[in-house]
């Protein structure tokens, strides 16, 4: 029941003519029967005349008058074979032997006759004679012609009319009716005519539209498609894309712009939605290091006096010292600890503004690894160039400072062993590419939508989960892009996508 | 030649009274020449002769002895007084043919009691004449179905309408022209096809006389004539 409702509506669905199909196919319907429609007006004129000259009056009354005509022959005919027989009639002999030479003479002497009889007053047969020779006009009926004799008695003469005059005059006879009857119908059929015309124009313009409308839907799919897709974009969804389709026309290249705007536009509302975060923990940030800064001096100041006044104590008690000196050591490593914390707190509240300058990716990484000795020193690291230059705008100390968070976390995932730190430059038509990928432990695919976040770090107490926080955002103040993800083979890969910058791009 | 029932049903009725409005349409404004009619009771249904003389001028003989086959269309209405719509109607076809070589009028009357008709052979045109002015047997129903109230009989008579079989011809024709010709079945016409398909009214003719009789008074009026 189901499985019906659904192939009914999805039937009713496939009937569905959009507006646009509908001006498709009206367009169709338009181009085609125009000139039919000119056409049409001119049908009934000529049918008319192909009826005027098909039907000229004139053969219209000679196909009449043929019949007639045959009952003119026939007349002429009888009355031949009637003066025929009155003309035997005449020479016919007393003697019935004589006559019956006589009648046999006859056959042979006069054209067409068949059979000659002579009858008695009470019809007994005197003389009689019969042909049996071919007709040599072929078939023939039987025309009688009888001549009273005097003193009674009668001859009978049988003579013979060609019997395709029948069929001739049949034939002439449904010609007749049949031009009678188209003749008395002229009008019927002129406009049956210019009805069958309208008929075949409406059934030419269904097929027109119909053609239309599948031509049409070919593309006003995509586009419902499309405008489908902005619908939802206007509504917020921007994850929203179309299929292109394996067609390469204007509606697929629509198709794939309004794809790559969705995409720009989520991705910029992404970034402006990380930044806003970012700044947002970027206060709290702030707020913390004050609130801790603050009361650290004091305390570090009040243990330093204590300490000093035990020491300037006369009465020494060794245990108290031993006591002292202990919880000195923790006090300070702790407001250590502390100090460090609200230093990279203030550090990421007080991430200046991003300046950049143009410069080129391969020869900036370059720099970056031949200058951070303490890099080196705990990783081994190689660069790859996959494409030639990549110019791009950079704050260089800034995107020092993403290198070094990303490899400084590579080397602490590789701990305790000795970290190994890919360095990959290459580039597309738009972007330059920076990767760095290492072969440590790599990261659970289930933190890949956290690791940027503020505060969120895999390392323990041993992290301030802000130095990838801080490496996105830097990023996104380029312009560009940090995605992470796994390296094949095993550990883990971060990818920078920063905008080439536009002579690069122009010229790609 | 078609003939309906008295006391027709709604539907008959609604054909009946289409056809009589049809038949007013095309008579137009003319006025009907009188009917000479006998009604008469036979086996308890009621039969009409009338006198259609006036249909059949002694100049027709031209006409009727062309040698083509003539159609006489006579259709006759029960119609009660003051009503537009008859109770009952009777058709016959009388179809003549004349003989060029045998000189005599072969005419064939087909009505619902011989839907295939009777043959009639005639020996000049005044017995065709008096054969065509003369229509007997013209049945009316049964009697006692007549109306109660005064009714007339009206007759239309239509010379050489283009009967249905000619009308059949002809949609023949125009579907395939060259039918008969020397490249019959060559080719055949779409648009002749549709347009033959579309050719449905038969037309009758321009030779149409109408009757009225005079007014009949009930069932009880067998034998009067006027």
């Amino acid at each position: 029941m189901t499985g019906a409702r659904s192939f009914y509506r999805r039937a009713l669905g496939a009937l569905r003519v959009s507006r646009f199909e509908a001006k498709i196919a009206v367009a169709l319907v338009v181009a085609a029967t125009l000139p039919l429609l000119g056409a049409l007006l001119l049908a009934g004129r000529l049918a008319e005349e192909n009826l005027a000259l098909g039907l000229d009056p004139r053969v219209v009354e000679r196909l009449e008058a043929v019949p007639g005509l045959y009952g003119d022959l026939f007349q002429a005919r009888k009355q031949l074979y009637a003066e025929q027989a009155r003309a035997l009639a005449r020479g016919l002999p007393s003697d019935r032997r004589k006559a019956e030479a006589y009648l046999r003479s006859a056959l042979e002497k006069t054209p067409r006759l068949r059979r000659a009889a002579l009858y008695a007053a009470d019809g007994a047969v005197l003389a009689e004679a019969e042909t049996q020779a071919e007709n040599p006009e072929g078939e023939w009926r039987e025309a009688p012609a009888r001549v009273a004799l005097p003193g009674g008695g009668q001859l009978e003469c049988t003579f013979a009319i060609e019997a395709r005059y029948f069929a001739e005059l049949g034939e002439a006879r449904d010609l007749a009716e049949l031009v009678q009857g188209v003749d008395a119908l002229r009008a019927e059929i002129r406009r049956s005519y210019v009805r069958a015309f309208a008929l075949l124009l409406v059934a030419w313009a269904a097929g027109a539209a119909a053609i239309g409308i599948l031509l049409a839907r070919r593309t006003t799919r995509r586009v419902t498609r499309l405008v489908e897709a902005v619908r939802r974009l206007a509504a917020g969804d921007l994850a929203v894309q179309v299929d292109p389709g394996r067609q390469n026309d204007e509606v697929a290249g629509l198709a794939r712009a309004f794809n790559a705007m969705v995409r720009e536009v989520r991705d910029s509302r992404d970034r402006i939605v990380y930044l806003e975060k970012i700044s947002g923990w970027q206060d709290v940030a702030r707020r913390l290091a004050h609130e801790i800064k603050n009361p650290l001096t004091p305390m570090k100041l009040a243990f330093q006096q204590l300490e000093a006044r035990f020491k300037a104590s006369p009465v020494q008690d060794p245990a108290f010292g031993r006591l002292l000196g202990e919880a000195g050591e923790i006090v300070r490593e702790e407001i250590g600890t502390l100090q460090r914390l609200v230093d990279e707190f203030s550090g990421f509240a007080k991430l200046p503004e991003v300046r950049p300058e143009p410069a080129e990716l391969g020869a900036f990484v370059d720099e970056f690894v031949r200058t951070s000795k303490q890099i080196r020193a705990a990783a081994d690291v190689d660069v790859v160039k996959a494409s030639g230059s990549c110019p791009v705008a950079l704050d260089r100390q800034l995107m020092r400072r993403v290198l070094t968070n990303l490899c400084q976390n590579a080397i602490d995932a590789a701990r305790p062993g000795r970290a190994r730190i890919h360095l990959g430059i290459a580039r597309t038509r738009q972007r330059a590419v920076l990767t760095l990928s290492d072969e440590g432990p790599g990261i659970d695919r289930g933190l890949w939508e956290r690791i940027f976040d503020p505060y969120f770090t895999t390392k323990g107490t041993g992290g301030t989960g802000l130095g990838l926080a801080i490496a996105k955002k830097i990023v996104l103040q380029h312009g560009g892009e940090i995605q992470v993800g796994d390296r094949p083979g095993g550990g883990a890969s971060f990818s920078i996508a920063l905008p080439l910058a536009p002579e690069a791009q122009s010229a790609a | 030649m078609t003939r309906a029932r008295l006391r027709p049903g709604p539907t008959a009725r609604l054909v009946l009274a289409a056809l009589a409005a049809a038949t007013a349409l095309r008579a137009g404004a003319a006025t009907p020449d009188p009917l000479p009619t006998l009604l008469s009771a036979r086996a308890g249904r009621m039969e009409a002769s009338l006198d259609l003389s006036a249909a059949f001028p002694a100049g027709a003989e031209r006409e009727f002895g062309n040698g083509l086959t003539n159609v006489v269309a006579i259709y006759v209405s029960v119609v009660p007084d003051g009503a537009r719509a008859p109770v009952a109607l009777y058709g016959r076809v009388v179809e003549i043919l004349f003989d060029v070589w045998d000189e005599t009028y072969v005419v064939t009357v087909k009505d619902p009691r011989a839907p295939q008709g009777v043959r009639h052979v005639l020996p000049d045109f005044a017995a065709l004449r008096r054969f065509l002015s003369e229509a007997r047997g013209v049945d009316l129903g049964p009697a006692r179905a007549l109306p109660a109230s005064p009714y007339h009989l009206e007759a239309r008579v239509e010379v050489n309408p283009v009967s249905r079989e000619q009308l059949q011809r002809t949609r023949e024709y125009i579907a395939n022209p060259s039918a008969g010709t020397r490249t019959a079945g060559s080719t055949r016409s779409v648009l002749g096809a549709v347009a033959s398909f579309l050719l449905r009214e038969p037309d009758p003719g321009s030779d149409v006389h109408l009757f009225r009789s005079r007014s009949f008074a009930g069932a009880g009026s067998a034998g009067a004539r006027r």
